[in-house]
């Protein structure tokens, strides 16, 4: 679009690959001509089709994950030119603005990696399980609507309820990290995973999560489970461990009030801390 | 291997982290007494002897407030404050937010602190009070201040330009870690939530930390007045002296040798220095440097 | 007998609220997906769920008016039944959803908000923002979240269904499946398999569907002996963005608020849109359509574009078909009040400000009305048995289909807002009809008896993988056969469709179709190797697009989104009266024998090698009988009265309605009319 782009007949993509889980990661570059309004996705379908690198040597197609490519899925995360985002809404006309001539490629930080691209995220949904992120209805039978609710209190759900489990809050996090179980031989898949979960079982739950319980703490059938959330938050890897570095709502693709969702977590903790006390 | 106890700290991380939070704040209220005490040198000797005279008359009680509102905080705050700074992954590069670099720096100027702090009691106070492990401190440059010569002994350190460097810097690196620290402490406890609410306390904080960061660098440029010559050096002294020989005799407060000045040339009130019997709890850390 | 367990594969609505009811019931459930279950396609969903409720119902609403609706939507291809019975539950699930958490927009007084949507003149869209699909997904994934917590479900995310595993009596006993990182590949043993598995937009190419949307679950059932119906019926949306990896919905808000459609009359006119005089712009709906303008129906809309871009080759760019959706003429403040929303999605991906220049936009490829052939039992009300067993199963015993990929209830053309609601009713649905099925087998896929039949069956896909792994190289490039197969089903069965060009298509995808057999990996590891993984769903998109396209030729009408010029009923054009009179009646003659021609479901069966053959089934229409759908037609108002005093005759003299009942689903009547080839 700009005057220099339309001259531009070739850009370079720069990816951090790894064949494996405990193999070593290795930068390939590839080299892709230029048309305007790229993405990042359609970057890696170009490399995926043509499958060489920019010194012309055959190479694997680069490993991925995706789906909606419209943003609401949360599939794509990656670390692009450092930062970490959803690549489906990652213009390449923007990047090469960023930082001329290449495009940086990584997987998440966070995450252990499977593949290339491609990192195994499951951390953040277990994650999901236990801050109980759900409201706890008796059954799915027809009884009617549910509670009312004003339109304050629907416009401070809605927003927390956008979160589409992409990462990118704790991959900007310095103080979430990465626990990465690697699998033995023979292994079974179940039984890696279970030892993945044990690992860091004490670990930070991380922005998401918390959110996620302030979202069912506000809603009136939800708030049932308010004491079993707040429980957790207060657990090991709770609330507690967040350094207010604020990454997250800066990162957040879906802009949602993160920060206020920690220091509401921070609040209903607090209080439930001393009710704790006074209750024993 | 499955099912591990976690260990003591990961059970009761949130308590830990709440009383570091607490203790932060405590200590953070004492830091600032200290600090506008101490700016009171600016206004002379004796402005600043009075004072802290004034703190030395709570006498048999000193320590206890001391140990309560002081050391056992700042310990506690100090020690966990370097186990959560292990943890931290800085990506300041990748994330180069205001918040994330007041995340950054609140754990920079923390670790400096910690060595600071460390240093600052050795050099002012010794750490100890035991005759024996005073002789080897003061040997190594500790001790060196006299709570009632107090505004010539810290003009004599101040008279060090590097010593005076370190000291502004620990000086703005409370002010920052204080305040920067009660803004995330009003996050932590639940005080402000939502996003204006956390500018308007963050434009409060940062304004109470330049404040006191001021109020810190003046107290170090008022010593360094003091130190600046033999000539008003010698001044406070005489002035300091005078004060301690009335206050004592007053009965306001206990004659205590270890607290006074020891200098090669100093030949006042040698009726006093006969009585080390009347040095109580030595062994207790009393100082209000 | 070893407990019994049921599979369902896909994690969108639909499976989850299988997944959901099935351990309601206490049934143990493996839910299986391709992409961790909240990133499903059914996120993408905009607008909102359709269903009467208390206010419309006061304004003379009734389920029975949504099902009419639904059922003239879809041009009467529906059976009925099913689509009644999906209208009667709308309201209940609407309540289980708002119980379920989800964040519905409110009146002031705090009761769900609704509102309008195309094909109706009710208020019956409840909405969540412009997130309903991934609201009503995220509340359903915390519920089978909370059932996996307690231990009623488990969860294979990352795996990708390979096909049903049959018995001798052809009773479906599991499925196999393939993990898309360790590439193991394992038989889950099931006394029911569930298909909740989507539509097929990549067989497309680009479509609005997400990357899962292969339909390669679909055709890896029908390979095994399933029947996919009305595969022909593809619903277009007429303004998409189109990107080089996707096309991307633009709401038709857009035209609603006064959005102007054109292209430069120079072809591929150089110059900067805002630098074309008025007078060198096309606006050519305004111009063919000056009555309603911009705001054509979709269909019309859908088919102009597509028109002025393929036939008249005006698109604004020479190597991308395109139009320009322009809203530059209105002030930035009006635009960002009211579509804000839907103009930072355009800044979002184009990377341009539409309040400044012109969106380009193109119709695209939305939503599979077809879809695996599947069963139902009837009520003398006319609604679905509860319980059945049949209810949802296709011709397979043991193996259901639900949502998106069952064709049973969008007919001709689907409904805006009724797509949420048909996935999670058949969801909820299929529930108690799957516990009735397991009551009634006397054994479990899990016993040791069935273990041959999985082990021989794994074993099958294994070899199938190792042959693809080891395919010589220097062959075709799947991923350049899959944008090949997408350029020649957007051409010839998209929007327009002509008889000679699905022809000639047919023969273009059959030797495409050879073509990918000789597919060469540029990936042969075995270690998450996507490579492979697309090339077996790119080979099984042919059966699917080889069905379409044959329908598609064999169905020489117009009904819902199937047009075809040739066959269209132009409408009264004559003044005169008499004459006018005559023409209508002409044309309700040509209508009824269309119906009696075409009213029909579409059914392919496949030989072994993926190739289609077609038969039809009648349509059971004994509720509501069949109308002509007259909205836009010039003369509407002449026909429609022929058409009523037509109706009010065949009840007086005690003739049954255009249509006689389908006895019953599962028959497929002899084909009246000669299947293509």
């Amino acid at each position: 679009m700009t005057a220099s782009s339309t001259k531009r007949e070739s850009f370079d993509v720069r990816i951090l690959r790894q064949a494996a889980p405990g193999e070593p990661s290795r930068w390939e570059t590839f080299r892709i001509p230029y048309e305007p309004n790229l993405n990042v996705i359609s970057v890696l379908q170009k490399i995926a089709a043509m499958a060489r690198n920019a010194e012309g040597k055959e190479t694997t197609p680069v490993a991925w994950d995706c789906n909606c490519l419209e943003e609401v899925c949360g599939a794509c995360t990656m670390v692009i030119n450092g930062r970490v985002r959803q690549s489906c809404s990652a213009l390449v006309d923007r990047l090469l603005e960023e930082h001329e001539g290449e495009i940086e490629l990584q997987p998440m930080t966070k995450f252990p990696v499977v593949r290339d691209l491609v990192v195994d995220r499951s951390r953040m949904f277990r994650a999901l399980e236990k801050v109980k992120a759900w409201v706890p209805v008796d059954d799915y039978y027809d009884r009617g609507a549910g509670p009312r609710e004003s339109q304050e209190s629907q416009e401070e759900r809605y927003p927390l309820s956008e979160c589409m489990t992409c990462g990118c809050c704790v991959d900007a996090c310095p103080q979430y990290s990465k626990v990465e179980v690697e699998r033995r031989p023979n292994e079974s898949i179940e039984e890696h995973q279970a030892r993945q979960a044990e690992a860091e079982k004490s670990e930070f739950l991380g922005a998401a999560p918390i959110s996620q319980a302030m979202l069912f703490n506000r809603h009136a059938t939800g708030a049932m489970l308010a004491d079993d959330r707040l429980n957790a938050l207060s657990g090991p890897g709770g609330i507690q461990v967040c350094g207010n570095a604020q990454n997250c709502v800066a990162v957040c693709p879906k802009e949602i009030p993160l920060t206020t969702s920690i220091a509401r977590a921070g609040r209903q903790t607090t209080v439930h801390a001393i009710k704790k006390i006074f209750d024993r | 291997m499955a099912g591990t106890e976690p260990s003591f700290f990961v059970r009761h991380e949130f308590l830990i982290r709440r009383l570091h939070s607490l203790t932060g704040i405590i200590f953070g209220g004492y830091v600032c007494v200290h600090l506008f005490v101490n700016a009171s040198i600016v206004g002379g000797a004796q402005a600043f002897q009075k004072n802290v005279l004034a703190i030395h008359s709570m006498g048999g009680i000193l320590p206890l407030v001391e140990w309560v509102f002081i050391f056992l905080p700042i310990l506690f705050h100090m020690f966990v404050g370097i186990g959560i700074t292990v943890g931290m992954i800085p990506n300041n590069k990748n994330y180069p937010y205001e918040a994330n670099w007041r995340y950054t720096l609140q754990r920079a100027t923390g670790l400096y602190l910690f060595l600071f702090i460390l240093w600052h009691v050795f050099q002012t106070h010794g750490w100890f009070h035991f005759d024996w492990w005073l002789n080897v401190a003061e040997r190594w440059g500790g001790a060196q201040f006299s709570p009632y010569n107090a505004a010539s002994s810290i003009g004599l350190i101040m008279q060090n330009m590097l010593v005076s460097l370190l000291y502004a810097l620990g000086v703005l690196a409370a002010a920052f870690h204080l305040f920067n620290g009660v803004w995330t402490a009003g996050i932590t406890w639940g005080i402000w939530t939502r996003p204006h609410a956390q500018a308007n306390a963050l434009k409060v904080c940062l304004a109470a930390s330049v404040l006191l960061g001021a109020v810190g660098l003046s107290a170090i440029w008022g010593a360094r007045k003091i130190g600046s010559s033999e000539e008003s050096i010698k001044q406070a002294e005489a002035i300091e002296n005078e004060m301690y020989t009335v206050q004592v005799e007053a009965g306001l407060i206990p004659p205590t040798e270890h607290k006074r000045a020891h200098h090669a040339d100093s030949d006042e009130t040698p009726e006093l220095t006969a009585t080390p019997a009347s040095d109580e709890n030595p062994t207790h850390p009393s100082d209000e440097d | 007998m070893a407990e019994q367990r049921v599979l369902v594969v896909g994690g969108g609505l639909a499976g989850l609220a299988a997944a959901m009811k099935l351990a309601e019931l206490d049934i143990a459930v493996d839910l299986m997906s391709l992409v961790p279950v909240k990133r499903s396609h059914s996120a993408c969903a905009q607008g909102g769920i359709n269903s009467v409720n208390d206010t419309t119902r006061q304004l003379g609403d009734s389920e029975y008016l949504h099902f009419d609706d639904t059922v003239y939507g879809g041009d009467f291809l529906q059976h009925q039944p099913p689509v009644k019975e999906m209208a009667d539950w709308a309201p209940k699930i609407i309540d289980l959803m708002d119980r379920l958490g989800v964040p519905f927009n409110r009146t002031q007084e705090g009761y769900r908000d609704q509102r309008r949507f195309g094909g109706t003149l009710f208020k019956r869209t409840a909405f969540a923002g412009a997130t309903t699909g991934q609201q009503l997904l995220y509340a359903l994934d915390e519920q089978v979240r909370r059932q996996h917590a307690a231990g009623k479900v488990n969860i294979y995310e990352g795996w990708d269904y390979l096909g049903p595993i049959i018995d001798d009596d052809g009773r479906c006993r599991g499925a196999t499946a393939q993990n898309l990182v360790t590439m193991e590949i394992r038989a889950f043993p099931a006394d029911a398999v569930v298909l909740a598995t989507g539509g097929c937009g990549l067989i497309f190419g680009r479509s609005t569907m997400s990357m899962a949307c292969t339909g390669s679950a679909a055709s890896r059932s029908v390979q095994y002996g399933a029947k996919y119906a009305n595969g022909e019926f593809i619903q277009v949306h007429p303004t998409a963005i189109p990107g080089a990896d996707k096309l991307r919905l633009m709401s038709e808000s857009a035209r609603g608020e006064g959005g102007r459609v054109w292209v430069p009359r120079t072809p591929q006119d150089t110059r900067a849109p805002k630098d074309i005089p008025e007078s060198e712009r096309y606006y050519f709906l305004e111009e063919r359509y000056p009555k309603y303008g911009n705001l054509v129906p979709r269909d019309i809309a859908t088919r102009e574009i597509f028109n002025v871009c393929v036939n008249e080759g005006l698109s604004v760019e020479a190597d991308k078909q395109c139009v320009y959706l322009d809203l530059t003429h209105i002030p930035r403040e009006e635009l960002d009040r009211k579509l804000g929303g839907i103009l930072h999605i355009y800044e979002k991906f184009q990377g341009v400000d539409p309040r400044d220049q012109p969106m380009k936009i193109f119709p695209a490829v939305h939503y599979s009305m077809g879809g695996l052939w599947a069963d139902y039992e009837r009520t003398a009300a006319g609604g679905l048995m509860p319980g059945s067993p049949r209810n949802h199963q296709t011709n397979i015993p043991g193996l259901y289909a639900i949502g998106e990929c069952d064709y049973q209830y969008h007919g001709g053309n689907r409904l805006g807002a009724n797509s949420l609601l048909s996935c999670i009713f058949t969801g909820l649905f299929v529930g108690p009809c799957i516990e009735t099925a397991l009551k009634s087998l006397d054994a479990s896929a899990s016993d040791a008896q069935f273990d041959l039949l999985h082990r021989a069956e794994r074993s099958k896909k294994e070899m199938e993988h190792k042959k693809l792994l080891e395919a010589p190289t220097g062959g075709e490039n799947p991923y350049l056969i899959h944008q090949e197969l997408g350029q020649e089903m957007t051409k010839a069965a998209t929007v327009v469709r002509v008889n000679d060009q699905l022809t000639a298509a047919i023969e273009k995808v059959a030797e495409l179709h050879e073509r990918a057999r000789k597919c060469s990996l540029s990936d042969t590891g075995v270690w998450t190797n996507q490579n492979v993984m697309f090339t077996k769903s790119l080979l099984d998109m042919f059966p699917l697009a080889k069905a379409l396209l044959k329908g598609a030729l064999a169905r020489d009408e117009c009904r819902g989104a199937h047009y075809k010029p040739a066959f269209d009923m132009p409408g009264v054009e004559s003044t005169d009266p008499t004459e006018r009179r005559q023409q209508a009646e002409l044309w309700c003659d040509k209508f009824e024998e269309k119906n009696r021609k075409w009213l029909k479901t579409t059914i392919a069966d496949f030989d072994s090698k993926g190739d289609p053959t077609l038969s039809y089934e009648d349509v059971d229409t004994s509720l509501i009988p069949p109308r002509p759908r007259l909205y836009g037609i010039v003369g509407g108002d002449i026909i429609e009265s022929v058409w009523k005093e037509r109706q009010v005759k065949k009840t007086e003299s005690g003739a049954q309605g255009v249509e006689k009942p389908a006895n019953g689903a599962a028959e497929v009547s002899r084909d009246p009319v000669p299947a293509n080839k």
